[in-house]
């Protein structure tokens, strides 16, 4: 999957995650901002770096501003900001879900 | 699910009416028509027939924030509110949006992944998404070494370029290794903004170090400082003029190794006059102020070369006088373009700002 | 009629399907079905994020024993088949389909379904479905959309856009939907499958919404549909059976119990001959005594 635009998904609700995914030349570059950052930050991060991978995202720049989401809230909403980004929001990776 | 965001339209009086009467009542009273009309879409939400909550949008500035929290938790409300217009925003494909706000509700914004670009006692001015001043930032070209180089900053709005400038700049790079000239990037004046940065390339190419680059929404932008664009208080200027100097003070002069900044002296704009009274109260020591005197056409013409001089001729068609203003290029675009201009002019252009 | 145990469905939760903080905590409120919306409840740019949503959190949220229901965007949209695809991915137990108007309408439900059964190997005639009747033709149509599919759970009925297409709205005496609830009602029954009622907006009227169930409990519905978790206890309280109902459907348990003992094929009670509506009725007070804490797990009575 190749990150053509830049896209968002997720709110900046308690138990969301707001998702930003722009193009990158190479990588996965995440900032995140969290008031859990201390104790979970490396596993949001995992998450969203597990879910771009399995969608096979080689490069994007991703922000994320945390809001004390699930895991399964944090794929879910990379899913959909990596999907958007990539204009394949009417042919979901149904393997990937 | 209990409390529903829906649209509010301004133009419907009585909508109008409630919602300036809700913003009064937390503490926001400038409803002045070229503030209002600058807004894009607003949002609300009702607590039965209570407007509770709001929020607009003014191209990437969020604007009329208003949040009562009687009876719910604090920060629900306002989160829903700015959450639904930045992702309404992005869904527009605004990706970058920015915010001016009293000091107190700073923690609020950042707390929802604003970052603060600057503060003063008053407000503060945050931006969120992407591209944000990190990115700008790496974009702008760089020297090698430039950390040891004497380099310069001018911000010019250049519309359209004149001899003024010109001078300017030439004073800058007679005195330093490096100048950025930063075009003001919005599109409110005769000139676009793509005019005015070609017509700065233009005159400036011979002038080997010097680099224009476009000032984007940190500079005396809209976002920044829209009394530059709005006849406004001095008051409001000053608070403006406050943020936007420090911003350049702690994070673009940083960033480029710029240790002075060249302005204009300015003896006609009221509203320039106090920007340049700021920045000489704001940048130094961390950033040198040089004041440069204007230029007269010539010592038995008293006339000061002014971009405003310039647009009157333009409105009036006499460019015989222009080469004595301007340099070659943007008199040839004038001569090239005067249909053009002459049409925005007709079409309601206010020529006599900035 | 979808072949599953008769189940209890007095309260079915909806859940605004683009959040996380509802879609999260659905499970905790003790609701007997909960239903996750991809249509009302979602602005059309969001579409896609609440369907990925709704689907992982059905990966890995533990919602009990409640009955899992998606109600995902009309026929006529371009988010139908995607909605249809990933709920039937996802394992859920029913997909309602909103603005049933005819039997056609349910069939091709139907047939999406065994699709994606079929894509992504799921045992076929595991989603089950139902059908939400919104309109004046739904209303008239509902014995045929009832009917129309094995694996039919049940029908609803949603006031709102009924009441907007009969040219009137919602009262609090509820006069204009009195048609349309005992055609629905009517329609289920004959069907054998379950009648949901609509939902009852106006969180601060209590006493209006002990009205209007208290009114369709006597009807005969199974249920309601809900928009606020507060709404669940005073549903189940309307529902609670009596003590002297426990008892006599008691008795009816031990005569059954009886009869198989003899090896009888034969119930009987006080002399009478017990019929399957009766047996049926007692299964279903044990059960709602069971689920109000009224008996303990071998049936016996609670004093309170």
């Amino acid at each position: 999957m190749e990150i053509k635009d830049t896209a968002v998904a997720g709110t900046l609700e308690s138990s969301d995650i707001q998702i930003m995914i722009s193009k990158a030349t190479d990588g996965i570059q995440i900032e995140l901002k969290s008031d859990v950052e201390k104790q979970f930050g490396d596993q949001i991060r995992h998450v969203i770096t597990a879910t771009l991978n399995a969608l096979g995202v080689q490069a994007a720049k991703v922000k994320a501003v945390d809001k004390g989401a699930l895991d399964c809230v944090i794929k879910a909403r990379t899913i959909a900001a990596a999907q958007r980004a990539s204009e394949t929001t009417a042919t979901p990776a149904w393997e990937v879900l | 699910m209990d409390e529903q965001i829906v649209d509010l339209y301004l133009k419907d009086p009585p909508v109008r009416q409630e919602w300036e009467r809700f913003l009064t009542s937390i503490g926001i009273h400038n409803f002045a028509d070229k503030e209002v009309d600058q807004i894009d879409y607003t949002i609300g939400i009702y607590s039965g027939d209570d407007l509770v909550a709001t929020g607009s949008v003014a191209g990437s500035v969020l604007k009329y924030i208003g949040v009562c929290n009687k009876g719910v938790t604090t920060g629900a409300r306002f989160n829903a509110i700015v959450s639904e217009l930045v992702n309404r925003q992005f869904a527009n494909h605004v990706f970058h949006l920015m915010v001016f706000t009293k000091l107190k509700y700073s923690e609020s914004f950042q707390h929802i992944g604003f970052s603060e670009l600057a503060r003063s006692n008053e407000a503060a001015l945050l931006e969120t998404g992407s591209p944000d001043v990190a990115d700008f930032l790496s974009d702008i070209p760089r020297v090698a070494d430039q950390a040891n180089k004497k380099v310069a900053g001018i911000v010019m709005n250049a519309n359209p370029f004149t001899l003024g400038h010109r001078f300017l700049v030439e004073q800058a790079a007679r005195a330093n290794d490096l100048v950025y000239v930063f075009v003001v990037n919005t599109d409110a004046s005769l000139f676009t903004t793509d005019e005015r940065t070609e017509l700065v390339k233009a005159n400036t190419q011979d002038l080997a170090n010097v680099i224009v680059v476009n000032g984007g929404d940190y500079m005396v932008s809209y976002a920044t400082f829209p009394a530059y664009f709005l006849a406004s208080t001095d008051e409001t200027v000053n608070y403006q003029t406050t943020l936007d100097a420090r911003i350049f003070r702690n994070v673009i002069a940083p960033a480029l190794s710029i240790k002075t900044r060249y302005v204009g002296s300015e003896p006609l704009s009221r509203t320039t006059g106090i920007y340049n009274q700021v920045l000489a109260r704001e940048l130094p020591p961390a950033v040198e102020l040089k004041v440069i005197e204007r230029n007269r056409v010539n010592s038995d013409d008293a006339t000061i070369i002014t971009a405003t001089k310039v647009r009157q001729l333009i409105k009036t068609g006499e460019l015989k006088q222009l080469p004595r203003l301007v340099p070659a290029a943007t008199t040839q675009f004038i001569q090239d373009h005067l249909k053009t201009l002459q049409a925005r002019i007709q079409k309601g252009m206010n020529i006599d700002g900035n | 009629m979808a072949d599953n145990e008769e189940r209890l469905r007095r309260t079915m939760m909806f859940v605004p399907g683009n959040n996380p903080a509802m879609v999260k905590d659905a499970g905790i409120y003790g609701a007997d079905s909960i239903m996750f919306d991809l249509e009302d409840s979602v602005s059309m740019a969001e579409k896609d994020a609440a369907r990925i949503l709704v689907y992982e959190a059905l990966q890995t949220q533990d919602y009990g024993d409640a009955e899992l229901v998606v109600r995902v965007n009309g026929q006529d949209t371009q988010y139908y088949a995607n909605d249809v695809k990933a709920m039937v991915k996802a394992g859920i137990d029913v997909i309602r389909l909103p603005k049933a108007e005819s039997a056609d309408m349910v069939k091709q439900l139907e047939a999406d379904i065994l699709a994606a059964e079929k894509e992504f190997g799921r045992q076929e005639g595991s989603t089950h479905l139902m059908a939400a009747i919104e309109s004046a033709k739904g209303v008239l149509n509902a014995p045929q959309i009832a009917a129309a599919s094995d694996r039919m759970i049940g029908i609803a009925l949603s006031a709102e856009d009924y009441t907007t297409d009969m040219k009137t709205h919602r009262y609090p005496d509820g006069v204009e939907l009195e048609f349309a609830r005992n055609m629905v009602l009517h329609a289920a029954r004959a069907a054998g499958v379950a009648a949901f009622d609509t939902v009852f907006t106006n969180m601060d009227d209590t006493e209006g919404f002990y009205r209007e169930t208290e009114y369709i409990h006597q009807l005969g519905f199974d249920g309601k549909s809900l928009v606020n978790p507060r709404q669940i206890a005073m549903v189940n309280k309307v529902y609670e059976p009596s003590k002297k109902e426990v008892a006599n459907a008691k008795n009816v348990i031990n005569a059954i119990e009886e009869a198989r003992l003899k090896g009888s094929g034969v119930i009987s009670m006080n002399g009478q001959m017990v019929d399957r509506p009766v047996v049926l009725r007692a299964q279903r007070v044990m059960r709602l005594a069971k689920a109000s804490n009224l008996v303990d797990e071998e049936g016996n009575y609670l004093e309170k």
